[in-house]
């Protein structure tokens, strides 16, 4: 039994509309989905709410996690980063050309490289958004968008649109069920866990994410108050891009292939993570912990579709409308809570 | 008697934690000059927004001249013919002085904005403020001052019946000041009722025929001016005597040389052939009219114009300041004039304002000590007698507690060289008090200040030497002992000088 002061905590955190309805939606889900009958064991089984579908969604959403970590940080500074999808894809391309260039390795040795290049890669492609965006003062729409071709682009180019099979080494690992019995693969769950940990510890306890947060919040203030604009700017596309190379190389292991175009489109649905989380596109807002909560929100809306068996074709005209009223269920029940809050 | 132009009863507006305003009521008769004062954070602005329909309270009524209002929206009240003068900048930085003076009236020919109407528009209305800006400007590109003076000529010119003015002559200058009285006085000849705050103790018995005193939101007295003297309105505003207004100075002992300066240009040389000295233990006014420079000589200073050229000594090295990073690293510090904009991350907590320039010192390997942070933090606010929750978003607090707030960030960050533009902007008679106090005991402990400001007594009483500026050059320089209002009135403006 919690405690009630736990439960308050809960209750009054920025985070508590949106597990509501997160929570809410798989109640729903679970109700709705029916059960069968488990082939091997007996027993019935719910369509939603078992350790299969749950694992998957949880797949599903860590590439979108882990992005929308380095988006929702981008977007606090007053920033925003298109090219994410296109850097998972050059980084994920090049990881696997290297590795087939490199022949056979032993298993740690191909696990090592891969890592090496496909972060290296991603974090160089952020760092290139970075200095454009401070260096050319154009806004970072633009040059994200740009590089956002320009990256996928050079994928293609190199890839010549073949899809590259990488070492099953790198599949062992990241589908390894780590004791939870066979073909459930908990790595791509845990990854987006240890990514928002880490990025919420980066905003809410560390100098460089409180300057962060101060710039996004009011430019002009920060730099009369003496802080390193440039620098923390540049440093957040470059946080953007490594989070980029890590979903690419979780990607690429797990499907245990690349292709230049993977993650298409992704830009788009980790912004929509980031922001149905609660970051503000004016800047100074946002936590990484709603980051991974609206990517898990945005899949399990996408799995519903799947567990009801709606007609696959209604999938985008679905997902739109339920991603807007998720957002006014969130904002109409925080309004609430404060009303609550201060009648007291 | 005639119906009075407003009746607020039982007003009473409650935000998170604190109750604003509690069961106000009082009467302001028509065509009056109303004062209403109190303390940062007594209620004044929430009551003027309250009456100008941007807020709405949570309990009472109001009237005007006999007649039951209730507003939803500022429109609702521009209908019933109440302007507001606000006390923070509500602008449009990018549209220009005429764009933003025609706002919500533009004139149109067909389906277009009238362009020249709506010049005209601008520069009659300015003219009626006595303000010579150019209607073209960009708002953005006006100093602090002169979008104050836009903002009096956009609620004078809406030939509204009741106008509130919020603290209008906080960034003003003498001479703006002066117009304003002017344009006061024309409004009372017209018959239009105003509400004027300000903490401004000689104004205040220069224009207001009834003073009403607010605390911690409550309604104190409203008593006529004739009946009170200054320290009778502050005993009302603080609920006790406050002995001294300007504390005596420990006569400070001018030590060595902290901040040389030797033909400064700054602003693309529109301010040039800067020299002074600055010594330790020293508070050096810079004094002059509005647009005189001042401004620009501080965030040359702070290595905030690119354009700045000129030789720079601080504590007798030579030094190149090209970034405020750099200007903190040689111990310097400043207050900007515009606290909004320059000052303060508004959505930020307090306390994170306060620590925002010395956050390193407060973290071990990039992790920061919230236990640090936050006494250190207190203590600066503490000292400047900010009484607002530490925790709470600065947005929320009034505009004194504000500038509070961007003080204790320079305060907390112990730079020992203190650049303050308008310090004092908007804050109460008692902070102020803390706030010369402070200072005095800053230069006694051998820090140095260069001191700007627009209010005389305060620069009068706190500068050890004043250097006056005139239209970006230096006019001359007055020791304390040879200061008075006069001689620096003259300095400023040039006349008599020849
Ligand atoms: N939007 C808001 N949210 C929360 N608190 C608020 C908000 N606006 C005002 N307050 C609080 O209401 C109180 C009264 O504020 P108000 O701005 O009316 O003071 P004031 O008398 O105008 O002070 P000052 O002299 O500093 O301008 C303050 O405690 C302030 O923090
Ligand atoms: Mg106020």
């Amino acid at each position: 039994m919690p405690s009630p002061s736990f439960v308050r905590t809960l209750v009054r955190s920025p985070q508590a509309g949106l597990t509501g309805v997160l929570l809410v939606l798989w109640g729903l889900l679970a109700l709705a989905a029916g059960s069968h009958q488990d082939p091997l064991g007996g027993g019935t089984v719910n369509n939603f709410l078992n350790a299969h579908t749950l694992i998957q969604m949880a797949t599903d959403a860590s590439g979108f996690a882990i992005m929308g970590v380095g988006a929702t940080i981008v977007i606090i500074s007053g920033g925003i980063d298109l090219s994410v999808g296109a850097i998972y894809a050059l980084a994920g391309v090049a990881m696997a050309m290297v590795l087939r260039a490199a022949g056979p390795l032993p298993p740690v040795a191909a696990f090592g490289l891969g890592l090496a290049v496909c972060l290296g890669v991603a974090v160089t492609c952020g760092l290139l958004n970075g200095l454009m965006v401070v260096g050319l003062r154009v806004h970072p729409f633009i040059i994200t968008l740009g590089t956002m071709w320009i990256l996928r682009g050079i994928a293609f180019v190199m890839s010549r649109a073949e899809s590259i099979l990488v070492p099953t080494s790198l599949t062992a690992v990241a589908k390894a069920s780590l004791g939870l019995g066979r073909s459930l693969s908990p790595v791509p769950l845990l990854a987006m866990c240890a990514v928002t940990a880490i990025g919420a510890v980066f905003l809410t306890r560390t100098v460089a994410g409180r300057y962060v947060f101060a710039i996004g919040g009011n430019v002009e203030a920060s730099r009369f108050s003496g802080l390193p604009v440039a620098r923390s700017t540049i440093g957040v596309y470059v946080i953007s891009g490594l989070c980029a190379g890590i979903a690419a190389f979780l990607g690429a292991a797990f499907y245990g292939s690349a292709t230049s175009s993977d993650a298409n489109g992704y830009e788009l649905y980790v912004i929509a993570s980031a922001v149905v989380g609660g970051a503000s596109l004016v800047g100074g807002k946002g936590s990484a912990l709603s980051a991974m909560i609206g990517a898990l929100l945005i899949v399990t809306i996408r799995q519903a579709i799947r567990t009801l068996h709606f007609d696959q074709n209604y999938e985008w005209i679905i997902i739109g409308g339920a991603l807007i009223a998720a957002v006014v269920i969130d904002q109409g029940g925080t309004r609430l809570l404060t009303r609550l809050r201060e009648a007291r | 008697m005639s119906a009075p132009a407003v009746r607020f009863a039982g007003i009473t507006r409650r935000f998170p934690g604190v109750a604003a305003l509690t069961d106000v009521g009082f009467d302001v008769a028509a065509g009056s000059c109303h004062a209403i004062c109190g303390e940062n954070g007594a209620g004044k602005s929430t009551l003027g927004r309250i009456l100008a329909g941007i807020d709405r309270p949570d309990a009472g009524t109001i009237t005007l001249f006999g007649e039951a209002v209730r507003f939803r929206q500022p429109r609702d009240a521009m209908a019933a013919g109440v302007a507001i003068v606000h006390q923070e900048l509500a602008l449009w930085p990018e549209l220009s002085v005429a764009e933003n003076l025609g706002m919500g009236r533009m004139p149109r020919r067909g389906p277009l904005v009238d362009r020249r109407a709506l010049r005209a528009h601008a520069e009659a209305l300015l003219a009626r403020v006595g303000a010579a800006i150019d209607p073209d400007r960009r708002m953005g590109a006006l100093s602090i001052a002169e979008q104050q003076l836009v903002q009096i000529a956009m609620a004078v010119g809406a030939d509204a019946r009741i106008i509130i003015f919020d603290e209008p002559t906080s960034s003003l200058g003498e001479r703006e000041t002066e117009r304003l009285y002017a344009v006061m006085a024309a409004l009372r000849a017209q018959g239009t009722t105003t509400l004027y705050v300000s903490h401004r103790m000689p104004e205040i018995f220069r224009l207001c025929d009834t003073v009403t005193v607010l605390r911690d939101g409550h309604h104190v007295a409203t008593t006529p001016t004739a009946a009170l003297d200054e320290a009778a309105i502050v005993e009302q505003m603080i609920g006790r005597r406050l002995e001294q207004f300007y504390p005596s100075h420990a006569a400070g002992t001018a030590g060595a040389p902290v901040l040389e300066v030797e033909g400064l240009s700054a602003a693309g040389g529109r301010v040039r052939d800067i020299s002074f000295t600055l010594r330790a233990g020293e508070v050096l006014g810079l004094a002059g009219l509005v647009g005189a420079g001042r401004s620009e000589v501080a965030r040359a200073l702070f290595g905030l114009d690119p354009t700045a050229r000129g030789r720079v000594r601080v504590r007798g090295l030579e030094a190149t300041i090209r970034s405020p990073r750099e200007a903190m690293a040689l111990g310097l510090g400043l207050v900007p004039e515009d606290r909004k904009g320059q000052g303060l991350v508004l959505g930020m907590a307090n306390r994170e304002n306060g620590s925002l320039p010395s956050l390193p010192r407060f973290a071990s390997r990039g992790v920061v000590d919230r236990a640090r942070e936050s006494a250190a933090t207190g203590a600066a606010f503490a000292a400047m007698t900010m009484a607002a929750d530490a925790e709470a978003a600065t947005v929320t607090l009034s505009g004194g507690n504000q500038q509070k707030v961007v003080m204790a960030k320079w305060l907390t960050a112990e730079s020992d060289l203190l650049i303050l533009d308008e310090p004092t902007r908007g804050v109460d008679v008692g902070a102020k008090a803390e706030l010369h106090a402070w200072i005095d005991r800053h230069a006694a402990a051998g820090g140095a200040v260069l001191l700007i400001t627009s209010d005389m007594p305060e620069l009068l009483n706190l500068a050890t030497r004043i250097l006056v500026l005139r239209e970006g050059r230096p006019a001359g320089e007055l020791a304390r002992a040879d200061a008075t209002q006069a001689s620096l009135l003259r300095l400023m403006s040039g006349l008599g000088a020849a």
